[in-house]
């Protein structure tokens, strides 16, 4: 008897029960429908998503009555009409259209050198050091890391205090463009490490060998056969770098102390102070526009193909 | 450095000169004082099993490492300060490194272009090498839409292309299928007789060794076990090692009983063989722990009572197994006089063609000349 049990361990016997149970409840010809029925989860959420694109379209085309609070009962195009025409509207997309532009720019610059020493480098502590450093700010968080900055970039700060010691006056570091800025990049440095990565990774170090053998030096060597071959990786953290940046909300609102508003924190004045919810839903659909429109530009000039993404050939 | 070695040095007749070089990662001794001269324009084959440290000695040749012990001589100069891009040297590497962004044409074209050649003769010269390695017209085609063969000859056309003094090959063939390998390896020797450039080919493949080359560097644990002409290597293996990997050997294992010139006898089960000295091997003396190596080609197989006069080594022996290989056929024959060891034999005549099965009684022989003692 123990002879059998050690041949048919009492694990197997279990998995065969729920393995019975299984084909009872779920029979082989449901079989086909199950990777359909893998997907119903990511359809019912980007459905839902939908749902409320519909309703935000909806509060778009309704203007707030400022002496009832109530939103207008027909159709109209005045709140496209306010935030294409309105300077202060204006000033505050370009503004973050430009930050997310020049963040994206500096961003790539410092996270390639970052990404390219993780994967290449022979010592496997300079790879986890590098590694654990670029995942410690995620467990921080982004507001808790832009108060952060208050305590050492604020008036009393430690920087203003280290700057004392040599003699130089107090400086306002914070609530201006550039602080917001550096605040963004310092936030968005890790998702670019991220994405570059693996796009390093596939890139076999043999290819630089080979490169330099026939006769190329490592500045060159970088730029015909390193940088060409990263282009996945850089569209793909680009563009993730641009669209986050152009949406966020926490960094401009806390180091930019009210004064350097990105598209986000006006929605979210519209939303909540003004509770104009019709102001709100357009400046926030044509958001979703401008960022569409971007993201569409890029796949147009590189191709969806340069994010991995689909076959090489085109 | 001899007097006759400084001479050829300043003649310029030695392509590359590697001293003592030894490279050691942690406590791995990839390399241990590898030493050897080779000729210009002549074709080296290292030739060695896998973890032997034929990349780690190529890779400093080429300068990708620096040994941690020796000197590389290029040409006569002292190379380990020179990085590789200064280095004339044209490398295919194992996976190939073809830049996938680029055509056929652009990656031959690459070399030229690092190496700031007049713009107007790349095209041209392009067109030369592809045309040498039978590629003419596929210069515009991607790297993905070529064949493992064509990717195989842009590689090569793109190492030569900018006439380099010395063209390496790191196994370059050991992913192709046993057809295309071998025709490839007629192609290298071809390319390489046609330019004249010193070339060293690294590979695990003893066939290939064999075909190629004008020398070959038999390597093990990092240590060159032979240098010699293939011819040579093949009668005369220096060692146990050499003997054992290239060709099928058998060993029989013993004691030197006694010497007279190259003429030893060897005493196996209380059998006496007579077999010569390695000509490059370690020196014996009587009593030494030995093996005697036959290659399965130099053992005649006859039946039990066949003479095979002219022999002089003549054991009984029972079929144990024939195995059919199309051109020959493989016998394993167990010799009880010999402490029941089983012999390979090969026998490549069409007439005696299965002439034994298993279980029958047959006799094998073979020539003194033909057994190499090797100490153990
Ligand atoms: N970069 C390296 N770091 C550590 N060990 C290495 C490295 N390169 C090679 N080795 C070791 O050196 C030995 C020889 O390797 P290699 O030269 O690649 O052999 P082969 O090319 O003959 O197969 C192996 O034991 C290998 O593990
Ligand atoms: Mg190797």
């Amino acid at each position: 008897m123990r002879h059998s049990r050690v041949a048919y361990p009492l694990t197997w016997r279990v998995m065969d029960v729920f393995e019975r149970l299984a084909a009872a409840v779920w029979p082989s010809s449901f079989q086909r429908g199950l990777p359909y029925l893998m997907l119903l989860p990511a359809v019912v959420l980007v459905g839902l998503l939908v749902l409320g694109l519909i309703q935000i379209g909806d509060s778009s085309l309704r203007t707030l009555d400022t002496s009832t609070f109530m939103m207008s009962e027909n159709y109209t195009l005045a709140n496209y009409q306010r935030a294409l025409s309105e300077k202060f509207f204006a000033t505050v997309a370009g503004r973050s259209l430009m930050g997310a532009v020049i963040v994206t720019v500096i961003t790539l610059i410092f996270a390639f050198p970052y990404a390219y020493l993780m994967v290449r480098t022979p010592s496997s502590a300079l790879r986890k050091f590098l590694l654990v450093a670029l995942f410690l700010p995620f467990f921080i968080g982004q507001v808790v890391r832009a108060y952060g900055w208050l305590i050492i970039l604020g008036n009393q700060g430690m920087v203003n205090e280290a700057l004392g010691l040599v003699g130089v006056p107090p400086m306002r570091l914070l609530y201006n463009y550039p602080a917001v800025l550096f605040g963004l990049v310092q936030y968005m440095l890790p998702f670019a490490v991220l994405m570059l990565a693996p796009a390093l990774t596939a890139i076999p170090a043999e290819l630089e060998s080979a490169a330099s053998s026939l006769g190329a030096g490592w500045v060159r060597t970088f730029r015909h056969i390193v940088l060409p071959l990263a282009r996945p990786g850089l569209v793909g953290a680009g563009l993730v770098v641009v669209t986050l940046s152009l949406t966020d909300f926490a960094i401009p609102a806390i180091l930019g102390g009210g004064s350097q508003d990105f598209i986000a924190n006006a929605i979210y004045d519209q939303f909540f102070r003004t509770s104009d919810q019709g102001l709100g839903a357009t400046l926030s659909l044509l958001l979703v526009a401008v960022g569409s429109i971007l993201v569409g530009v890029v796949f147009m000039l590189f191709g969806a193909g340069t994010l991995a993404m689909g076959d090489e050939r085109k | 450095m001899g007097i006759v070695s400084t001479d050829l040095h300043k003649a310029g007749a030695i392509a590359v000169s590697v001293k003592d070089v030894g490279m050691v990662f942690g406590d791995v001794h990839a390399v241990r004082s590898a030493s050897f001269d080779l000729p210009k324009g002549k074709f080296l084959t290292i030739l060695g099993p896998s973890g032997s440290g034929k990349t780690t000695l190529l890779r400093m040749i080429a300068g990708f490492d620096n040994p941690t012990s020796g000197e590389i001589f290029i040409n006569g100069q002292p190379v380990s300060a020179v990085p590789p891009h200064r280095r004339a040297i044209g490398m295919v590497f194992q996976k190939l490194a073809l830049f996938p962004h680029m055509t056929a044409a652009e990656n031959v074209a690459f070399p030229l272009k690092m190496r700031r050649h007049d713009a107007r003769t790349i095209g041209e010269k392009v067109e030369r090498y592809l045309e040498l390695v039978r590629l003419g017209g596929y210069g515009g085609r991607r790297i993905n839409e070529l064949s493992g063969g064509q990717q195989q000859r842009v590689a090569i056309a793109r190492a030569l292309v900018f006439e380099p003094d010395l063209l390496l090959l790191d196994e370059p063939l050991a992913a192709l299928d046993r057809k295309l390998r071998e025709e490839m390896q007629l192609e290298f020797r071809r390319i390489q007789k046609e330019l004249g450039v010193t070339t060293i080919n690294v590979t695990h493949d003893q066939r290939e060794a064999l075909v190629v080359s004008d020398e070959v560097i038999v390597m093990d644990g990092g240590e060159i076990q032979q240098k010699a002409q293939p011819v040579h290597t093949y009668r005369s293996p220096a060692n146990a090692f050499v003997a054992n990997f290239i060709g099928v050997t058998n060993f029989i294992d013993g004691k030197v009983s006694a010497i007279s010139g190259s003429t030893v006898s060897v005493e196996s089960n209380g059998q006496l063989l007579s077999g010569v000295t390695a000509a490059d091997g370690a020196p014996l003396v009587p009593g030494t722990a030995c093996s005697g190596a036959v290659r399965a080609e130099q053992i005649r197989i006859a039946s039990a009572r066949a003479g095979l006069e002219g022999l002089e080594t003549i054991v009984e022996g029972q079929v144990a197994d024939s195995i059919f290989e199309g051109e020959r056929i493989v016998y394993e024959v167990t010799v009880p006089v010999l402490g029941g060891a089983i012999l390979r034999v090969f026998n490549h005549d069409p007439v005696s063609h299965l002439q034994f099965g298993p279980g029958e009684n047959v006799r094998l022989g073979w020539n003194a000349k033909d057994m190499h003692v090797f100490k153990k």
